[in-house]
């Protein structure tokens, strides 16, 4: 098992070392360079070539590429991750402030997900083949059909503009004390963000649902003449959820970037947000750092899944190489 | 005796060979059943309907999707203008058959572009194996790290915003994933027998992998490009809704719908959003439901 672990931490470090050079040398190709970006179309009218070129010196754009990667690189191993180009501000505090705000929306939105997701596949499963398996099968294509900003909007006019039950967006304001004021703002995006996830949970849950139901055990069950919403709920359902929310917790990543949009729709002052923010700003430094912490948990979680699994299922592990 | 009942099924095989019954069979047995999957069918139809509509665009709508018209803003529908005008008095209906050619052809444009490059590198590494497998899978194993709409993201803000950029995005971003389902196939592929049998005979590598192989993979092949069709509208849609897609200038489903961002337009003007909102759900469900039937299909697994 040991070895495993070590075996896939030689792939994780040089890929997440291999996608850091690969980013960090995209972004040297789009054009212009920091000092550029800082320089207002006024000021570059009166400034000459010579403060130019101090001002490159004194960011040290004049070294070459690789010694500045490496500056980079140490730097951020170190935990300096630099600042943003608007503002100044430390590229840390930055993500110190939207990375809870993120993580809050994604885990009430998987929470939600899962809990309707597995209720609903099993529904189907045990119901298969009937009208209400069939409308779900739809309803769940449909979930992955609409594009999720869409629901968001029409969303934010049924609840917050029309009825007005919810607010339209946001996540603090100064006002809220204490956790109760601050649940409004997040159900609805929650709800928006989890419907797009539930799809996914429902189609696994029916499947593992059907598998397990097919079983002997539950053949055994039904002849000792159980009840069969016990055979189905006791024997049944705690078997088939099993694979299905382990999954589903390691969606956790796909959760996160999917929220970005979501972020944007409600103003919801997360990391996918700030991500959207510095791309239209084309702030390179805060576009690098948090692309890379998305690498960073996708490669974390893959590496997770993969021991787990290996921890359940030896043949993972043997069979290896 | 064994002999004797192996003769038995040629002349059974050579009968219905005789009668032509044999050779239509398995075609007809894929589009039957493509045919009795109800949702397919209408998802087929309504996906025929809207793609031939933006074909047609210029019949169907005498107005300019571009073209501002300021005597006209912001005007509810009415027979003149089914889905209303926008703020700037273009009509909205022509706008939405128009952004239909752009986004469809995006959508199944990377879809295809990015499984040809997809199978074209994932036949040949996953029959031959080797160096050159060991680098594609590691280089679509980077591009699978990111989560897509962030990746797709990073990548705009390197190469900036055009129509041509954000397709040569799609395949990047895309090519992986169809590479992965070709290689595996082809894998599994490889050690059949009439392939050794092809290898024995001295046909050349790239014969045996995309003439002779290749054709036994299609069918995932085709669903995934469906399903793929599917995705890049739907990221096409949210990257021009966010004003990071396509330049706001070409009209897009995701362009149209921009202007929903502002609480005014989608608290009071609803069809400038709406409509291409609906059109745009409509159109990717039905392209799930083909690509749903279409694996119903083909998949031998399911097939009676």
């Amino acid at each position: 098992m040991t070895t495993y672990i070590i075996q896939r931490l030689f792939i994780f470090f040089p890929m997440l070392l291999a996608i850091s050079f690969l980013v960090y040398g995209g972004l040297e190709l789009s054009p212009g360079d920091a000092v550029s970006h800082m320089i207002s179309p006024e000021l570059a009218l009166s400034i000459t070539a010579e403060q130019l070129e101090a001002m490159r010196e004194a960011y040290g754009l004049n070294k070459s590429f690789l010694t500045r990667y490496w500056i980079w690189l140490t730097s951020m191993v170190q935990g300096d991750m630099g600042y943003s180009m608007a503002g100044g501000v430390a590229i840390s505090e930055i993500m110190a402030k939207t990375v809870p705000a993120t993580l809050e929306l994604s885990l009430v939105a998987l929470f939600f997900s899962t809990i309707i997701g597995c209720s609903l596949g099993v529904l189907s499963a045990l119901k298969r083949g009937s009208a209400t398996d069939n409308s779900l099968t739809v309803a769940g294509m449909a979930g992955v059909s609409i594009p999720e900003f869409f629901f968001g909007l029409v969303a934010i006019l049924l609840f917050a503009i029309e009825l007005q039950w919810l607010p339209v967006g946001g996540r603090l304001l100064p006002s809220y004390e204490t956790v109760w004021d601050r649940i409004p703002n997040i159900v609805l995006p929650s709800l928006v963000l989890a419907l797009m996830m539930t799809a996914g949970a429902m189609r696994y849950a029916r499947s593992s649902m059907l598998d397990v139901l097919a079983r002997e055990f539950i053949t055994t069950a039904r002849s000792k003449g159980m009840p069969e919403w016990r055979v189905n709920l006791l024997h049944g359902f705690r078997v088939a959820l099993t694979p299905v929310v382990v999954l589903i917790g390691f969606r956790l990543p796909l959760l996160i970037g999917g929220s970005t949009i979501i972020e944007q729709v409600y103003q919801w002052p997360g990391i996918g947000n700030m991500f959207i923010r510095s791309v239209r700003g084309s702030d390179y430094p805060l576009v690098m750092t948090i692309s890379l912490m998305y690498v960073f948990v996708v490669l974390t979680a893959s590496l997770i899944i993969d021991v787990l699994t290996a921890l359940i299922d030896p043949r993972v592990r043997l069979g290896k190489e | 005796m064994a002999n004797s009942s192996l003769n038995r099924k040629f002349d059974q095989i050579k009968k219905r060979e005789e009668e032509k019954t044999f050779s239509t069979n398995k075609r007809s047995r894929i589009v039957n059943k493509f045919l009795n999957n109800r949702l397919a069918v209408i998802g087929l139809i309504i996906f025929t309907i809207i793609v031939l509509a933006s074909i047609f665009a210029p019949i169907l709508s005498p107005y300019d999707p571009m073209r501002v018209d300021l005597r006209s803003m912001r005007q509810p529908p009415s027979f003149d203008h089914w889905f209303g005008t926008d703020s700037t008095g273009r009509d909205v209906f022509a706008r939405v058959l128009y952004g239909g050619r752009v986004s469809i052809f995006i959508g199944l444009g990377s879809a295809i572009l990015s499984a040809v490059v997809g199978i074209a590198v994932g036949c040949y590494a996953g029959y031959k194996g080797g160096w050159i497998d060991v680098i594609a899978l590691r280089v679509s194993e980077i591009f699978m790290s990111f989560p897509q709409i962030i990746l797709v993201l990073l990548l705009v803000s390197i190469t900036g915003q055009s129509l041509f950029n954000l397709m040569a995005i799609f395949i990047v971003t895309g090519w992986g994933g169809m590479y992965r389902l070709a290689r595996a196939r082809m894998l599994s592929l490889r050690e059949e027998e009439y392939v050794q049998a092809l290898r024995s005979f001295g046909l050349s590598t790239f014969t045996i992998c995309y003439k002779h192989m290749l054709p036994n993979a299609l069918s995932p092949i085709m669903v995934n490009i469906t399903l793929s069709t599917a995705m890049f509208i739907l990221t096409e849609a949210g990257l021009s809704f966010l004003g990071l897609g396509v330049p706001l200038n070409i009209p897009t489903w995701g362009n149209i719908l921009n202007v929903a961002q502002d609480i005014l337009i989608l608290q009071n003007y609803w069809w400038m959003w709406g409509p291409v909102g609906i059109v745009i759900s409509v159109f990717v469900l039905c392209v799930n439901f083909i690509g749903d039937g279409l694996r119903d299909s083909t998949d031998p697994s399911q097939q009676g």
